[in-house]
């Protein structure tokens, strides 16, 4: 190795350090979020349509409860790539346990253990959450798909206030006694592993202070074990062997004494039904979709009909959480709703008189906003199943709101010139 | 009391040379093997059965105890081989469940309380410290790794579940939440939300050992201490081979002998040390 050599090591070295060094004073703002946008667009789009999320109560105490609800449908468009939701589980996207999940219903079902999802069917689920990390906390529905994974809806942000010393979480068993979730079981385990750490460093302890290795192995190629087999070590051993085996059969019986009444760990599975079939006298069908790259728009041609009595006027199209409104549909809009998921003007179509009863149309739609980019929703075109689903709102004259799921293949125009 | 005198005299060692290989045995055993194993065991062990020993309500009465005693057996075996064979010490499983803790416990403060902001009872782990002394102590009663395999392993494995139920007895208490009975267990596991861990995800209540009589424990006991069995004979054997120390040696009439007896090298001449090939 020459002077050069060291030299190049040493400014490589000292760049690394510096890099290091400098790091945290540049950058050190915590991520806020869950890589929600990383997932494949097509697992966003095409499976889960969420809508009506409500993240009640956006400043919750410590101890204080609170709710996530909301509504989701099922992609009749479910993509080929994905397990069928066979067996499937309402989580919460959040950073660490911030919120204690005291209850979680579907269609009013406790949704303790997973169960199996009908595709092209809507589901209404109400998460109770008790305040318990204080911060500003981006929490998501998830809907969770054996073999799939995880499914992220919309984030949302909610903010704990109050101290983290004060949280507790009483609960009665069926015996009769109060548990904390917090502390219940705690000393006894922390005890147990002591003891037993103590017990284990006294036998290794018991050799460690004699000499180890060197001198045992000399000992052992030139003369064999014989000398090495202190006749103490087998008179401690067993005395050992004893006291652990008495200690094991006393704890579990006196444990067993303190805790009579037990029941298995619940492996069960959760039989939800969906929510009944509306009547929906809107019909649309898309006859054809394009996803324009540099205009950041998707583009689509509605065949709808209107088999109701009343006018109907598109308002929304919404899919992977992201809200696209026309001027009507913002008007319905929770004000709640997180801003940077709604483009409250990305929706015009080239017709927006409401459809008529009887009425038969082609609409061409247009849902336009750069949330396209920021959401990485554009990354459809590098799918090999290049399509899209969501949800189009639409309500009548005396503000019945009808939900049209609607799927279709995507075109993508690569230029303006193909605009 | 000991015989400490009359193995070091057997050593022929001068008291120099006494002295520096006790130095060597605590550079030795506390910062390189002790570490060591908690490195290469704890990740090897999570890997396998991290998720049983992680959460408590993964501890059910078929996976658990099967799983658990499986997997924290290989180690042990390769740890008796080494401790044994070399140097007739009898704590190598010992050692090896010990430095298992102290990776666990680095884990559960630093990643599970301190980052992620679990309560301790969530995620405390199993211990099968007093299942390791046992298979220690069998060897070194019966001296013979097959009456270890047979007597030790069972052992091992059996004593797993009842020395655990001193822990985790009070999770099985049940409850009632929502109109759905719940163990305490599946309770906090509800409870404390794991975004990346779905209730699906859960190994537990599977398989057909529920349906002998209802005596799912006893019988994953049983299983599990014949597979440990199993497992303790295949990881001794492990240790054998990469314990095993040997040299080629070519004599001046150019015949290579392999020999085991590492510590013949010492004795070699210079000019010998330079012919030899292999590993010693």
């Amino acid at each position: 190795m020459n002077a050069t050599h060291v030299f190049k090591l040493w400014v490589m070295g000292l760049c690394g350090v510096a890099t290091l060094a400098f790091t945290p004073a540049l950058d050190i703002t915590p991520a806020f979020a869950h890589g929600e946008r990383s997932q494949e667009p097509f697992l966003r789009m095409r499976t889960v349509n969420w809508y009506d999320t409500e993240w009640v109560g956006k400043s919750t105490k410590v101890n204080d409860v609170t709710e996530l609800r909301g509504k989701f449908h099922l992609s009749e468009d479910w993509p080929r790539a994905v397990v069928k939701p066979n067996r499937t589980f309402l989580n919460i996207g959040s950073p660490s346990s911030v919120f204690l999940r005291l209850s979680s219903k579907i269609n009013g079902t406790p949704m303790f253990v997973a169960g199996p999802m009908e595709i092209g069917r809507d589901y209404e689920y109400v998460v109770v959450l008790k305040a318990r990390l204080p911060g500003h906390h981006h929490i998501h529905p998830m809907f969770a798909v054996k073999d799939a994974g995880p499914i992220a809806g919309p984030g949302g942000w909610m903010d704990i206030t109050g101290k983290y010393e004060d949280f507790t979480n009483p609960i009665k068993t069926l015996t009769g006694e109060t548990f904390d979730s917090e502390t219940m079981g705690t000393a006894t385990g922390i005890m147990w592993h002591l003891f037993w750490a103590a017990v284990a460093i006294f036998w290794v302890g018991f050799f460690m202070i004699r000499p180890m290795y060197l001198v045992r192995a000399r000992v052992l190629a030139a003369y064999g074990e014989e000398i090495l087999l202190d006749p103490i070590d087998r008179k401690v051993g067993t005395a050992v062997l004893i006291f652990v085996l008495v200690v094991v059969v006393v704890g579990y019986l006196a444990a067993d004494a303190r805790h009579p009444v037990s029941v298995p760990l619940q492996a069960g599975e959760t039989k939800v039904k969906p929510m009944p079939v509306k009547p929906n006298p809107f019909v649309v069908e898309v006859t054809h979709a394009e996803y324009d790259v540099p205009g950041r728009a998707l583009r689509m041609v509605l065949h709808a009909t209107n088999n109701g009595t009343e006018p109907v006027t598109i308002g929304e199209f919404t899919t992977a959480g992201i809200r696209f409104t026309n001027k009507m549909g913002a008007t319905k809009l929770d004000p709640n709703y997180p801003a940077e998921l709604v483009a409250p003007a990305g929706l015009t179509m080239d017709n927006e008189a409401p459809i008529l009863p009887g009425q038969t149309v082609d609409i061409k739609i247009e849902s336009k906003d750069v949330l396209w980019e920021v959401q990485r929703l554009v990354d459809i075109l590098h799918d090999p199943d290049q399509r899209f689903a969501g949800l189009l709102m639409s309500w009548t004259e005396k503000g019945e709101r009808l939900i049209n799921p609607i799927w279709a293949p995507v075109l993508p125009v690569f230029t303006r010139l193909g605009a | 009391m000991f015989r400490t005198d009359e193995i070091i005299k057997a050593s022929k060692l001068p008291p120099e040379g006494v002295a520096m290989s006790r130095h060597i045995d605590y550079i030795y055993f506390i910062p390189i093997l002790f570490v060591t194993i908690v490195g290469t065991f704890h990740m090897h062990f999570d890997l396998l059965a991290g998720d049983w020993d992680f959460w408590i309500d993964w501890k059910d009465r078929q996976w658990w105890p099967i799983v658990t005693p499986i997997t924290a057996i290989t180690f042990c075996a390769a740890l008796q081989y080494y401790n044994w064979v070399n140097y007739r010490q009898p704590f190598g499983a010992t050692i090896t469940i010990l430095a298992l803790l102290a990776g666990k416990w680095v884990t559960i403060v630093a990643a599970w309380w301190w980052w992620s902001n679990y309560p301790y009872n969530f995620v405390m782990p199993s211990t099968l410290l007093p299942s390791a002394i046992v298979l220690d102590i069998v060897l070194l009663l019966t001296r013979n790794w097959t009456l270890t395999a047979v007597i030790g392993a069972w052992m091992f494995a059996a004593l797993f579940y009842p020395t655990n139920w001193a822990i985790f007895a009070y999770s099985h208490t049940p409850l009632v939440v929502d109109g759905t009975l719940l163990s305490w267990a599946d309770y906090m596991g509800f409870a404390y939300i794991r975004t990346g861990t779905p209730e699906y995800i859960r190994m537990i209540e599977v398989g057909s050992l529920r349906t002998f009589g209802g005596h799912s424990t006893m019988i994953s006991s049983f299983f599990a201490a014949f597979a440990s069995s199993l497992m303790y004979i295949l990881w001794w054997q492990f240790g054998k081979f990469f314990c095993t120390s040997y040299f080629y040696l070519t004599d001046d009439r150019q015949r290579t002998t392999k020999v085991h007896d590492v510590f013949a090298y010492a004795t070699l001449a210079h000019g010998d040390k330079a012919k030899i090939g292999g590993k010693a």
